[in-house]
C-alpha cells in the first residue's frame, strides 16, 4: 500500500508497533546499568586497595584472638569490624522482621479504612528522618531513657545462662553505647521499609483468595498466615532484603551509638565497632596510605559480604519457589 | 446418642483454640504497631521541642551568618536540598520504572538474573563507599566538585529501592488485565506504560517516597561529591545575568549544600548556639520532605478512581 | 481534592521561587560577641573596607577543604572577607585533613587546610605544593571530678601516666603532690579516660606532645591522627566521636578526663586543667601562652615552613599546641583572577587587625610578626602562568 492513501490513524498505528523494538532495546540498555555499576564499585574497592591486600593477605579478615588497629604502626586486622556488622545486622533483623510483619498485616486487613491513610502516612514519615538525626535523639534520648534499662535487664534475666549468655555479659557501659543499642536503632530504621512495601504487597493481593480462604471456614488470622503470607512471599523477602540492605550499610546513626571500641567482647552489651563506622571516623583524616587502603580494603569486605548475603537469600527464595510448585504440581 | 455428642464436643474445643489464636495475634499486631510509632513520635517531638525554639523566619529565608551575628539562616542549604532532590529523582526515576519493567517481566534470562542480584547488591552498598567511588569517578575527572556529581551518587542510592518496589508491584497486577489489553491489540509498550503501570501506580508511588525520603537523608555520599557550600545562592547566581544555559550550568556544576550535611556540620562545631541550629535544620528537614509526601499524596487522590483486581 | 492540590502546590512553587529571589543585601558587620557562661553580650564593632571592584558580587568562587580544627576561624574569616571584597565567594569545608590533601592532590580544590604535614609522597604527586602555617591552636584536657571547682594543675610525666593506665585514680600521690590545696577533695575513684574514637588533628597534637613528654609512649603508643590508646586495653577508655562527641563524655561521665581543643573548651565552660610545662612554669591554656610556644619556635621552620611546636621550652609557652597550615599549588594555578583574589585574601588575615582579633576570641592564635614575615615571603613566590601574582 503506498503511503499517500494510508490514513493517519492507520499510519500511527503501524508505526507505534514498531514501539515495542525501541521499548525492548531501552530496557535491555537500561538494565545494563545496575550490574556495571555493581563491576565499577567492586573493581573501584579492589585496586584502591591493593597495597593493603598485598601486605595482609587473608589474614586481615579472619577471625582472630588479638585484632589490632594501629594506624602508627601500620597493624591492621578487620575481624572485629566484620563482627560487628554481622551481628546488628542480624539482631536488627531479628526484631524488625516480626514487627513488620505485624505493622503490615494491622495496616492492611484490619485497620478500620479511614485510619490506615494516616498511619501508613505517618510510617512513611518515619523512613524520611535522616540518619543524623536519629544517632543524635539516640544519644540523647534512646540511650539513657531505653537502652540501659533494657540492656540492665538483659544482662540479669540472659546473663547466668551458660552459652546463650556469653552474648548478654557484661555490665553495660554507663553511657549505655553497646551494639544492642546499634541494633536497636537499626531496627527502628528499617522497620518503615519493611512494613511499608509489605503492607503494600499485601493490598494487592487479589480479594479472592481472601474469600476463598473464608469460604472454607478460616479464622482471619489463620487465613493471613496461611494464605496471605505465602501469596506474598517474594514481595516480603523482597522487603527484607531491601531492609538487610539498609542495615549493612548504615552509617551516621550507628556511629554515634554503638561506642566505636573494639576492646570489648562479643557481648551484645559492649561497646562494638562496625565495618561502615570505622570507614566513616578515620577515612577523612587517614593521611597514611597504607591507612587508608586499609579502610577501603574494609569496604570491600563489606561489598563481598553483601554479595555473599544477598546469594544466601537468593537461594532460599529459589528454594521456597521450588516447594511451592512442587506442592501445585501434587494438587 | 453418645457417639452424636462426642466429636461435636471434640470440634468445638479446637475451634475455641483457634478463635482465642486468632483474637490473641491480631491484638498483637496492633500492639506492635502502636510500638513502632512510638520512636516516630518520640523522635519527631524531641525535633519540634529543641528545633522549634531556634527556627524563625530569618533562619529559613537567610544566608549563614558567622557566628555572634544575629539573623543567620540555611537558605544556602534549602536550596541545595531542593535542587539535589529534584535532580535525582529526574535521573532515578524513569530508568528505575524501565528497569523494573523488565525485572518483574524477563525474570528468568540472564540478564534478569544478573540484574535483580545486582539489585539487592547494590541496596546494601554502604553511602561513604557510594561516596568515594562517585569522587573518582565523577569530581576527580572533572577537576571540581559539582551537585551533578552529588545528584548522580545519590541517584544510586534510589535506584534499588524504587527498582525493587517497583518489580514487586508490577508482579502483583493481575495477569487478566495484561491479557485483556494485548487482546485488544496494543503494544507490549503500551500495555507496560498505559496499563499495567497505572495499576501498580500506589506501591510505585510509595517506592518513590521511600526512596526520595531516603536520599534527601544522606549526608556521606555528598561529603564527597558536592563537599558543602555555606555561600551557595541561585538567587544570586541567576542574578549574575548569563545566558539561560550558562546560569543552569552555575547553578549544578559547583559544590554545594544540603540539610542534612549542614545538620551533621553545626552538630559538631564547639558552639552551642550552632548545635542549636542543628535541631533546627532537622525540623526544616522533616518539615520539606512531609511537604514532598503531601503534594504527591494529595496528586494521587485528585487523579481519582484506580484500578483493584 | 483537587482543588486542595492545586492550592498546595501552588503554594509550594511560590515558596520556591521567593526563596531562589532571595538576594542578601550587603550591611555593615556588627559583630556580637555572645560569651558562653556569662549573662550579658560585648559589642565589637567590624570596620571592613568595601573595596570598589568592577567584578559582579560572588562571581569569584574559590573553594577549599580539609582539616576540622581551624574550621571555626575560616568560616569566619570568608565571611568577614565577603563583605571586604564582594566579588569573592570563599568556601572552605572541614572534610579532614586527608581529605583535603587529596582533594589538593587531585585538584579538585584551590586549596587545602591540613594540620598533618604533607608526605614526601604527596609532594611528588601534587608536585609544587606548598605549606603555609595560618593560625596555631592549643589542645587542653578538661575534666569533670566530683567536688572540685578550682582548676586542678597537671604536669607532662601526670598526662601521660593518665593516658598510660599507669595513674588509674583521681587521688594518685603525684596528682595530689601537683595539687596541695585539693589534697582532701580529690576523691579516691578511677579516673575515666575520653579520647577520640575518629581520626583528627587534634589527636594529632596531643599525641605528638605525649610522645614528646615521654619516650616510653613514643616507642609503644607513638604520635598520629588516630593511635591505639592503652587505657582501651586498661577498661577504663571511652570513645568520643569528635570534639563534640569527647566534650559529650566528659561532661557525662563523673570523674573523667579528656581532651579538646581550645575553641570548644571555651565555648562549652568546661573545666580545663592548667599545665606545668617544660620550664617548670604553671601556665594556663589562652592565647598568650600559644603565641609564646610559637615564638619559641619561630626559627624552627624547616625548607617547607613548618614547625612542630609542642613542648615548647619557653617560661609562658603552653605544651601541647599546634600549627594549622593552608596547602597551595606554588605554580601550577591557571585561573589567575582566582589566585589574586586568594593571595589577597591570606594577606588580610594575616594582616588585618580585626581579623585577628577575631581569631583570638575564637581562641586561636595568629602568627607572631617574624613568622608572619616568612609566611609573606614565600606568598610572593607564587606564580600564575608564568608571572608572579604577588604585586607589590
Amino acid at each position: 500500500m503506498k503511503v499517500s492513501s494510508l490514513s493517519f490513524s492507520k499510519w500511527l498505528d503501524q508505526r507505534l508497533n514498531h514501539g515495542d523494538r525501541v521499548w525492548n532495546v531501552l530496557m535491555l540498555t537500561l538494565s545494563l546499568v545496575v550490574p556495571v555499576l555493581i563491576i565499577l564499585i567492586g573493581w573501584q574497592l579492589w585496586i584502591d586497595s591493593s597495597g593493603a591486600r598485598e601486605k595482609f593477605g587473608w589474614a586481615f579478615l579472619l577471625p582472630t584472638a588479638d585484632a589490632a588497629w594501629n594506624p602508627v604502626f601500620g597493624k591492621f586486622q578487620a575481624w572485629p569490624f566484620i563482627y560487628g556488622t554481622l551481628i546488628t545486622s542480624a539482631v536488627a533483623i531479628i526484631i524488625a522482621v516480626p514487627v513488620s510483619l505485624g505493622i503490615a498485616i494491622f495496616l492492611a486487613e484490619l485497620c478500620p479504612a479511614w485510619l490506615r491513610e494516616p498511619l501508613s502516612w505517618m510510617l512513611e514519615l518515619l523512613a524520611a528522618i535522616p540518619s543524623v538525626v536519629y544517632g543524635l535523639w539516640g544519644i540523647f534520648v534512646f540511650l539513657p531513657f531505653v537502652v540501659k534499662p533494657f540492656g540492665d535487664f538483659l544482662t540479669a534475666l540472659l546473663g547466668p545462662i551458660p552459652v546463650l549468655g556469653l552474648f548478654f555479659e557484661g555490665p553495660l557501659p554507663a553511657s549505655g553505647a553497646s551494639r544492642l543499642a546499634a541494633s536497636m536503632i537499626l531496627a527502628i530504621m528499617i522497620i518503615p521499609t519493611i512494613a511499608a512495601v509489605t503492607r503494600d504487597v499485601f493490598l494487592a493481593i487479589p480479594q479472592a483468595q481472601r474469600e476463598a480462604s473464608f469460604a472454607i471456614g478460616s479464622t482471619q488470622w489463620e487465613m493471613i498466615w496461611q494464605v496471605l503470607i505465602p501469596y506474598g512471599l517474594s514481595g516480603i523477602l523482597g522487603a527484607v532484603i531491601l531492609g538487610l540492605g539498609r542495615a549493612l550499610g548504615e552509617t551516621m546513626a550507628v556511629t554515634m551509638v554503638i561506642g566505636n571500641s573494639i576492646a570489648g567482647s562479643v557481648s551484645l552489651l559492649s561497646p562494638g565497632y562496625t565495618m561502615s563506622s570505622i570507614i566513616a571516623n578515620e577515612f577523612a583524616e587517614a593521611v597514611d596510605q597504607l591507612h587508608s587502603e586499609s579502610l577501603i580494603e574494609v569496604g570491600l569486605i563489606l561489598f563481598v559480604l553483601t554479595l555473599l548475603l544477598n546469594s544466601l537469600a537468593r537461594f532460599l527464595v529459589w528454594q521456597v519457589a521450588r516447594r511451592g510448585t512442587e506442592q501445585d504440581a501434587r494438587s | 446418642m453418645t457417639t452424636v455428642i462426642t466429636p461435636y464436643i471434640q470440634n468445638r474445643s479446637r475451634f475455641t483454640a483457634r478463635r482465642i489464636t486468632n483474637a490473641i495475634m491480631l491484638t498483637l499486631t496492633g500492639a506492635v504497631t502502636l510500638l513502632a510509632l512510638l520512636p516516630l513520635f518520640w523522635i519527631i517531638g524531641y525535633v519540634i521541642f529543641k528545633g522549634g525554639q531556634y527556627i524563625n523566619l530569618d533562619f529559613i529565608t537567610q544566608m549563614p551568618k558567622p557566628l555572634g551575628v544575629q539573623g543567620g539562616g540555611v537558605l544556602h542549604a534549602m536550596q541545595g536540598t531542593l535542587i539535589l532532590t529534584m535532580l535525582s529523582a529526574i535521573i532515578a526515576i524513569p530508568p528505575s520504572i524501565i528497569i523494573a519493567f523488565y525485572a518483574a517481566f524477563r525474570p528468568n534470562t540472564l540478564l534478569g538474573i544478573v540484574l535483580r542480584f545486582s539489585t539487592d547488591v547494590l541496596s546494601g552498598v554502604p553511602s561513604i563507599v557510594i561516596g568515594l567511588v562517585g569522587y573518582a569517578l565523577i569530581v576527580k575527572p572533572q577537576g571540581h566538585y559539582s551537585g551533578l556529581a552529588g545528584s548522580f551518587a545519590i541517584a544510586v542510592m534510589m535506584l534499588p529501592i524504587i527498582i525493587r518496589t517497583t518489580e514487586e508491584m508490577l508482579k502483583l497486577v493481575p495477569n487478566n488485565l495484561r491479557e485483556g489489553s494485548l487482546a485488544l491489540g496494543a503494544a507490549e509498550w503500551k500495555t507496560s506504560l498505559s496499563v499495567i503501570l497505572p495499576a501498580a501506580a500506589n506501591g510505585v508511588i510509595t517506592g518513590i517516597m521511600l526512596g526520595i525520603a531516603r536520599v534527601s537523608g544522606e549526608t556521606a555520599p555528598l561529603i564527597f561529591t558536592t563537599l558543602g557550600n555555606e555561600r551557595y545562592n541561585i538567587g544570586q547566581i541567576v542574578q549574575g545575568g548569563d545566558s539561560f544555559f550558562q546560569t543552569l550550568y552555575n547553578i549544578v556544576e559547583q559544590p554545594m549544600d544540603s540539610l542534612p550535611l549542614t545538620l551533621w556540620k553545626y552538630a559538631q562545631q564547639p558552639f552551642p548556639e550552632r548545635v542549636n541550629q542543628s535541631w533546627a535544620v532537622a525540623l526544616v528537614l522533616m518539615l520539606f520532605v512531609l511537604a514532598i509526601n503531601i503534594v504527591v499524596r494529595l496528586w494521587i487522590r485528585s487523579r481519582g478512581t484506580h484500578l483493584k483486581g | 481534592m483537587k482543588r486542595q492540590f492545586t492550592i498546595f502546590s501552588l503554594l509550594m512553587i511560590i515558596a520556591v521561587i521567593a526563596s531562589a529571589c532571595a538576594t542578601p543585601t550587603p550591611q555593615t558587620v556588627e559583630v556580637t560577641k555572645i560569651v558562653a557562661g556569662t549573662p550579658e553580650k560585648v559589642v565589637i564593632t567590624a570596620t571592613p573596607e568595601v573595596k570598589p571592584t568592577t567584578l559582579p558580587a560572588g562571581s569569584v568562587k574559590i573553594n577549599g577543604s580539609g582539616a576540622t580544627f581551624p574550621l571555626p576561624v575560616y568560616t569566619d574569616w570568608t565571611y568577614a572577607f565577603s563583605y571586604v571584597d564582594p566579588s569573592v565567594a570563599i568556601n572552605y569545608q572541614g572534610i579532614g585533613s586527608g581529605g583535603g590533601k587529596k582533594a589538593i592532590v587531585d585538584g579538585t580544590v584551590d586549596f587545602a587546610g591540613s594540620d598533618s604535614l604533607v608526605t614526601d609522597a604527596e609532594y611528588t604527586q601534587g608536585k609544587d605544593l606548598q605549606m603555609y602555617p595560618m593560625v596555631a591552636g592549643a589542645v587542653v584536657a578538661i575534666y569533670n571530678v566530683e567536688g572540685i571547682t578550682t582548676p586542678i594543675t597537671l604536669d607532662r610525666d601526670t598526662l601521660v601516666g593518665i593516658y598510660s593506665a599507669k595513674i588509674t585514680t583521681w587521688n594518685d600521690p603525684a596528682i595530689v603532690a601537683l595539687n596541695p590545696d585539693l589534697k582532701d577533695k580529690l576523691p579516691n575513684k578511677t579516673i575515666t579516660v575520653v579520647h577520640r574514637s575518629d581520626g583528627s588533628g587534634t589527636t594529632e597534637i596531643f599525641t605528638k606532645a605525649l610522645a614528646s613528654f615521654s619516650e616510653d609512649w613514643k616507642k609503644n603508643v607513638g604520635a598520629g591522627s588516630a593511635v591505639e590508646w592503652p587505657v582501651d586495653k586498661a577498661k577504663n577508655g571511652v570513645g568520643g566521636k569528635g570534639n563534640q562527641g569527647v566534650t559529650a563524655a566528659v561532661l557525662s561521665t563523673p570523674n573523667s578526663i579528656g581532651y579538646v581543643e581550645l575553641s570548644f573548651a571555651l565555648a562549652n565552660g568546661t573545666p580545663t586543667a592548667q599545665m606545668v610545662n617544660k620550664a617548670k612554669k604553671t601556665v594556663k591554656p589562652n592565647a598568650e601562652s600559644v603565641q609564646a610556644a610559637m615564638a619559641d619556635f619561630a626559627n624552627g621552620f624547616d625548607a617547607k615552613l613548618t614547625a612542630t611546636i609542642v613542648d615548647a621550652p619557653g617560661e609562658k609557652s603552653w605544651p601541647i599546641t599546634g600549627y594549622t597550615y593552608l596547602v597551595l599549588h606554588q605554580t601550577s594555578m591557571t585561573d589567575c583572577v582566582k589566585a589574586k583574589k586568594l593571595l589577597e585574601y591570606i594577606n588580610w588575615t594575616l594582616s588585618d587587625t580585626s581579623a585577628a582579633k577575631r581569631a583570638g576570641e575564637l581562641g586561636y592564635s595568629v602568627l607572631p610578626s617574624d613568622v608572619k614575615a616568612k609566611v609573606t615571603a614565600k606568598l610572593g613566590e607564587v606564580t600564575c602562568g608564568g608571572k608572579p601574582v604577588m604585586i607589590k
